[in-house]
């Protein structure tokens, strides 16, 4: 925290939990001054939340954000220099485009330094229609907030609302003359600019309800910026729009974050939103961040295979790392430049559609036979099958269905990452010598498979470890299952246990699932069959192998 | 054709009991009852001449607009916290504020008076007021409590963001958006307790008037006369009535109010 003038925001140990669900767990971040970034996950994965709680609408159970190296964690939304671009835009219905986005600018106030009769330094709240202006320039000079608020007006500064200027002002029946106060005529140059800024000018009178959603969501933006923040937050802003106008809106924040030089903070489920826009995009899934980089580091290198599904399209395959430099993919070894995972390690694997170079059978790394092939604008988009395995290849030149192809990618495109998990492991507690409790289902299994030198004596009814019989029950152990022992079925009363799935990857031939139990815990399972997140699954497991048990006999 | 033919019932139920009772208040408003001829004045001339009338005008605005008043001042705060899930679990409690409903009126109003006789309240105007608003509450939460539910929690947030505190968000945005359940409730509570009847003859121990009083004083044959008074209660009702559109459209908000 040497350095913390760096950062505008700092998220520290951000917790929320609602109930005994936790939302948002443990979130830590630190956020550059001028950055757009973006936090971008599944729905539910914490990442309005986590805005929520930078806007002062969630309180969050533990941690801390800092603002400007300042914990504002506990103050309400109004005491906090941020100002939001809301999902459902909530602009005012009863109040019309200059007064929506007047509304923040008539409730500023401005902390100024006076002394006391005393002589003391002392620092008050002052409307901003009480601010002074500098006869000189006729506008508002905020540099003397730090001076002796009171000397500037024995100056021959005056009050904003005590002058009278003349400005257009928009009406029903087009721009008018007026004499008005300097306070107002400060609120409609600032108006006046927001609108011009997100391109609704002249639109002032209008109604919020007779506006596009476009029109609205740029009301709702000017609304926003015309507040000066020094962050501004945005929760999917552009979610309800349609793609044209989405696209060209993306390009707009873009070029209004250059202009505005302040911090962006941008929620999205949209990963090329995301990609597009951000100068940092942090993936979250489950409350908690997996990866943030640039849009480039997070595309181009993904941490895990679930971020690497999630941004982009990829074939994500299962892999061997032979030795440095060298790794097996789906039987075939190709030249990598990662190095320093050991010698055969199961990696995951990450190759980009557009890396993948169709070749002739003989100068190709792999062969295979294209399945299908269909154009896309831009490129065409093929499936190779490749020793059973699945590959999807963008190409501009497309390779006729059928024909047998040599596929070849350059060792700098594979992308390597160790595996989250191999397998499963869980804790379970003995109910009897052949059941045992894991996660809240009973599962069978065989004990002469589970434990070295155990069988069942002659009369087969009793357990015996080196002739010794065996009690299991109460006692606890750590057991491991491999994903590919587990048979996910529709029915989950059918099985000990049920979940819904969480996220599935398609590793070319097979999917890994992971499910998720109702006590939040996480389960993998290998199956070549597609199933939707969300869906009720019951969990079969064939067979267990023991990690360890804590009271062994 | 068929599909058409289904809305005839409603045709004549509409006819039969509203369209003709008004026509008929109409008509009776601007008949001469000595010698049954059409006139547009017999009627609301005889009604200056009474004396009584004056003051029962007097009485019944005092009386309306103070029972709004207060039920306005009562049952917006009610209304208000009942939208907020952790007072109303269930809706329970909109269900207690809205329960004296089932209960017979008069009942409840003898009741009353037995209290205040009790207690040695003075029966009168303050105990007319007090009868009104009882019996109105009701009238003036429903509404009320159906526009607040329906006010999107973001505009609330919204203000908040912009810098509001939680008394000028309230203020400046739920009370305008509030409008048409304010007009609505207004207008539930105001023509009823200005018309009504027997709740100022026993709170008032039959010394008060109000215009609902009056209509029910006269005499069988003064028919035509009821139908003044009923013509230029109409004129007040359709009066507020577009006040009341007004209102509920400027604020923009949808829907909650009841017209």
């Amino acid at each position: 925290m040497e350095n913390s003038t760096e950062y505008i925001i700092q998220l520290q140990g951000l917790t929320k939990q609602y109930g005994n669900k936790t939302v948002v767990n443990n979130i830590n971040l630190n956020i550059k001054k001028g950055q757009f970034v973006t936090f971008l996950g599944p729905s539910g994965c914490g990442k309005t939340t986590t805005l929520r709680m930078i806007a002062g609408f969630e309180i969050p159970t533990q941690g801390k954000v800092l603002f400007d190296g300042e914990d504002i964690a506990k103050f309400p939304p109004h005491k906090r220099h941020v100002n939001t671009v809301f999902q459902k835009y909530a602009l005012f219905p009863h109040l019309n485009v200059f007064n929506n986005i007047a509304f923040g600018l008539k409730l500023k106030k401005i902390e100024v330094s006076y002394k006391k009769k005393n002589g003391e330094p002392a620092k008050k709240q002052v409307k901003l229609k009480n601010f002074l202006i500098d006869p000189s320039t006729g506008k508002p000079d905020f540099s003397i907030a730090n001076d002796d608020y009171y000397s500037y007006i024995e100056k021959g500064y005056v009050k904003l609302c005590k002058i009278k200027k003349s400005v257009n002002k928009m009406t029903k029946k087009g721009r008018v003359k007026k004499e008005v106060s300097g306070y107002k005529y400060y609120i409609d140059e600032k108006v006046r600019r927001a609108l011009k800024i997100v391109g609704l000018s002249d639109y002032e009178t209008r109604d919020v309800d007779s506006l596009s959603g476009g029109q609205q969501q740029r009301v709702a933006i000017a609304r926003a910026i015309v507040n000066e923040p020094k962050v501004l937050l945005l929760d999917e802003p552009l979610g309800a729009l349609d793609l044209k106008m989405r696209q060209e809106m993306q390009i707009e924040l873009k070029e209004m974050h250059k202009k505005l030089g302040i911090t962006f903070i941008y929620v999205t489920h949209d990963q090329e939103e995301a990609l597009t826009m951000s100068d940092t995009v942090v993936v979250m899934k489950d409350g908690a961040i997996l990866q943030e980089g640039t849009p480039i580091d997070i595309y181009n290198e993904p941490k895990t295979a679930y971020v690497a599904d999630f941004i982009g399209e990829s074939n994500i395959l299962d892999g061997i790392m032979i030795d440095d430099y060298r790794v097996n993919i789906v039987g075939a070894e190709f030249k990598c430049v990662d190095a320093g995972f050991g010698q055969n390690t199961p990696v995951d694997i990450v190759i980009r559609p557009e890396d993948i170079e169709v070749k002739s059978k003989e100068k190709g790394i792999i062969t295979g036979v294209i399945k299908s092939s269909m154009f896309r604008g831009v490129h065409y988009e093929m499936v190779c099958e490749c020793n059973g395995y699945e590959f999807i290849i963008h190409s501009t030149v497309e390779a006729p269905i059928g024909k047998e192809v040599g596929l070849y990618v350059s060792p700098e495109n594979i992308q390597i990452m160790n595996k989250e998990h191999v397998d499963n492991t869980a804790a379970v507690t003995f109910t009897s010598n052949t059941t045992f409790d894991l996660y809240g289902g009973e599962y069978e299994f065989d004990p002469t498979t589970l434990f070295e030198n155990c069988s069942y004596d002659s009369e087969q009814d009793i357990l015996t470890v080196n002739g010794v019989e065996m009690t299991l029950k109460g006692q606890e152990a750590q057991v491991r299952f491999a994903f590919t022992d587990i048979d996910m079925t529709d029915d989950e009363y059918a099985a000990p246990l049920a979940g819904n799935v969480d996220s599935m990857i398609y590793k070319g031939k097979n999917y890994i699932v992971d499910i998720k139990t109702d006590d939040n815990r996480h389960i993998y399972a290998d199956t070549e069959y597609l199933w939707d997140k969300g869906d009720r699954v019951g969990i079969k497991i064939d067979r267990f192998r023991l990690v360890s048990i804590k009271e062994g006999e | 054709m068929f599909k058409k033919s289904l809305a005839i019932p409603y045709a004549l139920f509409m006819a039969i009991f509203v369209l003709l009772p008004l026509v008929l208040v109409l008509v009776f408003a601007f008949i001469d009852a000595s010698d049954g001829s059409f006139d547009m004045i017999t009627n609301f001339k005889e009604l200056a001449k009474e004396q009584a009338l004056g003051k029962v005008i007097g009485n019944s605005l005092i009386a309306g607009l103070s029972t709004s008043a207060l039920c306005l001042l009562i049952g917006y705060p009610i209304a208000y916290y009942l939208t907020k899930t952790e007072f109303n679990k269930k809706g329970v409690m909109i269900g207690l504020f809205l329960a004296p409903m089932w209960v017979n009126f008069l009942l409840r109003m003898m009741a009353t008076k037995a209290v205040f006789n009790v207690i040695g309240f003075k029966m009168g105007m303050g105990a007319v007021i007090f009868g009104l608003t009882y019996e109105f509450l009701p009238y003036m939460i429903m509404p009320l409590y159906n526009t607040l539910l329906k006010i999107d929690k973001c505009y609330i947030e919204g203000a908040s963001d912009l810098g509001a505190t939680p008394i000028r968000a309230f203020w400046q945005i739920t009370v305008p958006l509030s409008m048409p359940g304010i007009v609505s409730g207004l207008t539930m509570v105001m023509i009823p307790s200005i018309t009504t009847f027997a709740v100022t003859e026993i709170m008032s121990n039959g010394k008060m008037m109000l215009l609902g009083d009056f209509i029910y004083s006269l005499k069988a044959d003064s028919l035509n006369m009821a139908a003044a008074i009923s013509f230029i209660l109409l004129i007040f009702m359709c009066a507020s009535m577009i006040i009341s559109n007004k209102y509920s459209n400027d604020s923009g908000a949808k829907g909650g109010g009841l017209w």
